[in-house]
């Protein structure tokens, strides 16, 4: 765990990470016409995701801002 | 035969009764044919295994060498011999059961509590896991379902010492690759392997993961070995009337010999140690038959040294069956040929050689409507006509001058004719390596004569093609709905912008772009003549608007090739570009606009669509050819004269880096050198050095700016991005510079120096590779060496990263061909899971680009 608490939470190169309400994922899921667990997977052991202390099965939404636009991706959180 | 459907598809081990059932005959001679050259009865070609030679019967179902499948033997080994694939299987059995009672090394109750969790494993249904509160052995189901239930149990058992049931001790078990097994260090050989494996029960195959409706780990030991028809491994008869033998019949002769001396030993009574040197040799038999390139086991021999195909050989890899004949099929209605240039096809076009347009056949179906027309072609006796003709039955047959008339007055609705290449038929050229979707594209036919294919240069870089020996392939798209989707999909000319980063990438190039500048540039003016010859090469047949002294300027004649009423205004590095109404009013022509990448050519294409942009390449390449014939574009040695300034500059940037060099070389022989973060002081001084060093090209490069102009015709080509780099001209005419070898100073070869020419630990510029001369002097020897050096290091590196890039490219296109962009932009695959929320981050098309910029201000 030594090396998880290394990691920085905060870092100008990590994007914003938000939990998704169970709600929400559910429209989202429903915008895509995609099943939640068929979304990118994220590990529950992953430091964004131990911060927002999500369970697996939660989705993440992750602000991402690059040379292309902005945009949300989205994670669904399995178990490590 | 037709199969219903498929529900499923079970593999199992094959058991010795099911090979005795599936056999036809027991094979007990280890030998062919006998000296009459017929089949020997009990041979490996025994003729119930089903024949290969015409004339002869198959003595197991009667038929014919064309209508009998072949049949498979069996060869009964007289002592058992570990399968060789499944070595690794009779290892973790031997691990997992009791040297004496041979149960599973777990208790009744560890057995019951696993179970769902192996059921559960081998079956897939891991639905129910949410339920599982982890209570520690459930915490051990959860593990078993996770890391996959041999793992995690195998970890348990090995801790195991004492058998549970029988309280036994157990051995160490070792496996010595490929088939040997030891327990505590001595070998238990395969017969006492099979006895153990015949003594677990099938209660305890469960908890081992095996299924005991398909398979007892008996099987894994072979006592029968299959022997597959003559039909797999037919022999080839060569010219001299000898017989040759496939591989596998040999690799089975040599079974069946050494078992057939094991057995003659045995009955006389040998010592064991002859028996177990044979049996051993049997197993070596065995063992490359099934798979010659085991790791462990020596490589089985031809006579001639060559090593044999054996079972495995015959699958595997790019040459075997799965990747050359089950994934890889050939086709039909292809051409394969040298290719050359034309430039008078347009870069939709493809240039076929007559003789395969005649050979290729494009469907033609006979409707009410065209039947005339299909009379009319099915008369014809010469080029353009009908090769075969297909009935609504299916039934095709070869036209020739006597069935001619028959096949016309047959002819009705639902006929499909198939008749020979002609112009305007669309076919999908393609050259390997097909890297791009640009690698294949559908062009329209032009039989043209002679016997290459032609295609025009322009749309050579997509293919990445040159003329100097290249083939390409050609395809035919046989369905009608192929054949659209080629034309709508495909073309040339809606493919030149790049679907990678929206750049052109069909363009004029190297003359043509020197010709444009000779067209556009600020005093050029034609006569009158000269304007008609020059707008009449392109088809154009009316003359711009003359200048005030009746000239025509060349801005002028350019912009007839522009669409009416276009406006672009472009700063293009200093080269302010204008267009107003159609008109050219400022600027020069050059490779920004119309070369690669070309902003002219972009522009066109998004606001005129792929026919304008088509035909702008197409004739401003050759209304440029035509200036460049009647202006030409000279270079002579004269180009490379030094004037005096250059040859003093030369001198004086050359001393001014060896002295910093030499600087540099004092103060790190004194350490006064500081070393980089990170580097060593040597490290720093060479990286300084090479800096220092590979600035003289810098400042040669500035030099010869300052002093050439566009009389220089050399020059001249360089600013218009024609051809050729100021590089190219200050190694051609000052210096070569430093050469490098894996982007450091060349420094081995022998100790301490790069030639014997030089003092060991030579760090001078001259000793470490700076070349003092140009092309245009000539090299010293020792430059010459440094310079291959160079050359030597930069070809490897190339041919090297192809080869990587090329099999990294492989790897992306499997992972990546089933993903698509779905109606919403986002990026799903063939399972319908989800990639991108939206396409590369923006949702935006490479090649719509420039249209979505402009749209978006």
């Amino acid at each position: 765990m030594l090396t998880v608490c290394l990691l920085p939470y905060a870092y100008e190169l990590i994007p914003e990470h938000e939990l998704v309400s169970a709600s929400e994922a559910v429209k989202i899921s429903k915008k895509f016409g995609v099943p939640i667990e068929k979304f990118p997977k994220i590990l529950e052991s992953d430091p964004q995701v131990a911060k927002l202390a999500a369970k697996p099965g939660q989705l993440i939404a992750i602000h991402r801002e690059d040379p292309t636009g902005k945009y949300i991706y989205y994670r669904y959180v399995v178990r490590s | 035969m037709q199969a219903e459907g498929i529900d499923y598809i079970r593999f199992t081990i094959v058991s010795p009764e099911t090979i005795k059932k599936m056999s036809v005959a027991k094979l007990i001679v280890p030998d062919t044919y006998n000296e009459d050259g017929y089949p020997i009865d009990g041979g490996l070609v025994d003729q119930r295994l089903g024949v290969i030679d015409p004339g002869l019967k198959c003595k197991t179902c009667g038929g014919r060498a064309k209508t009998c499948p072949g049949h498979f033997g069996h060869i009964e080994l007289v002592r058992p011999v570990i399968h060789p694939e499944f070595a690794k299987t009779i290892y973790l059995l031997l691990q997992s059961t009791c040297r004496q009672c041979h149960r599973v090394l777990l208790s009744e109750e560890q057995i019951t509590e696993l179970r769902p969790a192996i059921k559960s494993y081998v079956s897939e249904e891991d639905e129910e896991r949410e339920a599982i509160v982890p209570t520690d052995q459930q915490q051990m189901q959860q593990q078993v379902m996770d890391e996959g239930s041999k793992a995690v149990l195998l970890k348990k058992i090995r801790s195991v010492k004492k058998c549970p049931h029988c309280s036994a001790q157990q051995a160490k078990i070792k496996l010595e690759r490929p088939t040997y097994f030891y327990a505590d260090g001595n070998r238990i050989k395969p017969d006492e392997i099979r006895d153990w494996m015949q003594k677990i029960s099938d209660e305890d195959l469960e908890p081992l993961g095996m299924d005991k409706t398909a398979t007892r780990p008996e099987w894994l030991v072979l006592t029968t070995l299959m022997v597959p028809p003559v039909n797999v491994r037919p022999s080839i008869t060569l010219e001299s009337g000898e017989r040759s033998e496939d591989d596998l019949t040999h690799k089975l002769v040599d079974i069946m010999r050494i078992n057939q001396r094991l057995e003659q030993d045995i009955d006389a009574g040998a010592p064991q140690i002859i028996i177990d040197d044979l049996w051993e040799l049997l197993q070596y038999q065995v063992t490359t038959y099934f798979n010659n390139e085991t790791p462990g086991v020596p490589v089985a021999r031809h006579r001639s040294t060559r090593p044999l195909k054996t079972l495995a050989q015959r699958l595997k890899g790019k040459e075997g069956r799965l990747r050359y004949n089950l994934s890889g099929k050939r086709v039909n209605f292809s051409a394969r040929t040298v290719i050359s240039s034309d430039a008078s096809l347009t870069i939709n076009q493809v240039g076929i050689p007559r003789r395969i347009a005649e050979n290729l056949t494009v469907p033609f179906y006979v409707t009410l409507w065209n039947m005339e027309h299909a009379k009319a072609l099915l008369m014809r006796n010469e080029y353009p006509m009908v090769i075969n003709v297909i009935s609504r039955e299916g039934i095709r047959k070869r036209v020739a001058d006597t069935n001619r008339e028959e096949l016309i007055k047959a002819l009705a609705q639902g006929f499909v004719l198939e008749r020979q290449l002609v112009d305007g038929d669309i076919a999908l050229f393609n050259r390997q390596p097909t890297l791009h979707r640009l690698s294949i594209m559908a062009h329209t036919v032009k039989v043209l004569p002679g016997r290459t294919m032609r295609l025009h240069v322009s749309v050579a870089f997509p293919y990445n093609a040159d003329f100097d020996g290249d083939e390409m392939n050609l395809h035919v798209p046989q369905s009608i709905e192929a054949q659209a989707e080629a034309r709508y999909l495909m073309q040339p000319k809606d493919m030149i912008l790049s679907p990678r980063d929206g750049r052109t990438v069909m363009f004029t190039e190297e003359d043509e772009i020197a010709g444009a500048y000779f067209l556009t540039k600020d005093d050029a003016y034609f006569t009158k003549d000269e304007a008609c010859l020059m707008l009449s090469s392109i088809g154009i047949n009316e003359l711009p608007k003359a200048a005030k002294n009746g000239a025509y300027s060349g801005k002028s004649i350019f912009s007839m090739l522009l669409p009416k009423g276009m406006d672009f205004d472009e700063d293009v590095k200093g080269n302010h570009m204008v267009i107003k109404n159609g008109e050219l009013k400022e600027g020069i022509i050059d490779a920004k606009l119309i070369g690669l990448g070309g902003t002219l050519i972009q522009h066109i294409f998004s606001h005129y669509g792929s026919d304008a942009a088509m035909y702008f390449i197409l004739n401003s390449a050759k209304l440029s050819l035509r200036v460049l014939l009647m202006e030409g574009v000279t270079i002579s040695i004269r180009d490379y004269y030094n004037t005096e300034f250059v040859n003093n500059e030369r001198v004086r940037i050359i001393d001014e880096v060896t002295q910093k060099a030499a600087l540099l070389l004092e103060k790190y022989r004194n350490k006064q050198l500081e070393a980089l973060p990170g580097y060593t002081r040597k490290e720093t001084f060479e990286t300084e050095t090479l800096v220092a060093l590979e600035e003289a090209r810098a400042l040669a490069s500035k030099t010869l700016e300052k002093v050439l102009d566009r009389s220089n015709m050399a020059y001249l080509m360089v600013l218009v991005h024609a051809r050729g780099s100021v590089l190219n001209l200050v190694q051609t005419s000052m210096f070569l510079g430093q050469q490098a070898v894996r982007g450091k100073r060349p420094s081995r070869g022998y100790a301490g120096r790069t030639l014997p020419y030089f003092k060991r630990n030579d760090r001078s510029p001259l000793a470490r590779g700076f070349i003092r001369s140009s092309f245009f002097d000539g090299l010293s020897p020792v430059e010459f060496y440094m310079h291959a050096m160079g050359a030597r290091d930069s070809g490897m590196t190339k041919s090297l990263v192809t080869a990587v890039s090329g099999y990294l490219q492989r790897r992306l296109i499997n992972a990546l061909q089933d993903l698509y962009v779905d109606e919403n932009l986002s990026v799903k695959d063939a399972s319908g899971a989800l990639i991108q929320t939206i396409y590369g981050g923006d949702g935006i098309d490479p090649m719509q680009e420039q249209v979505a910029k402009e749209k978006r201000k």
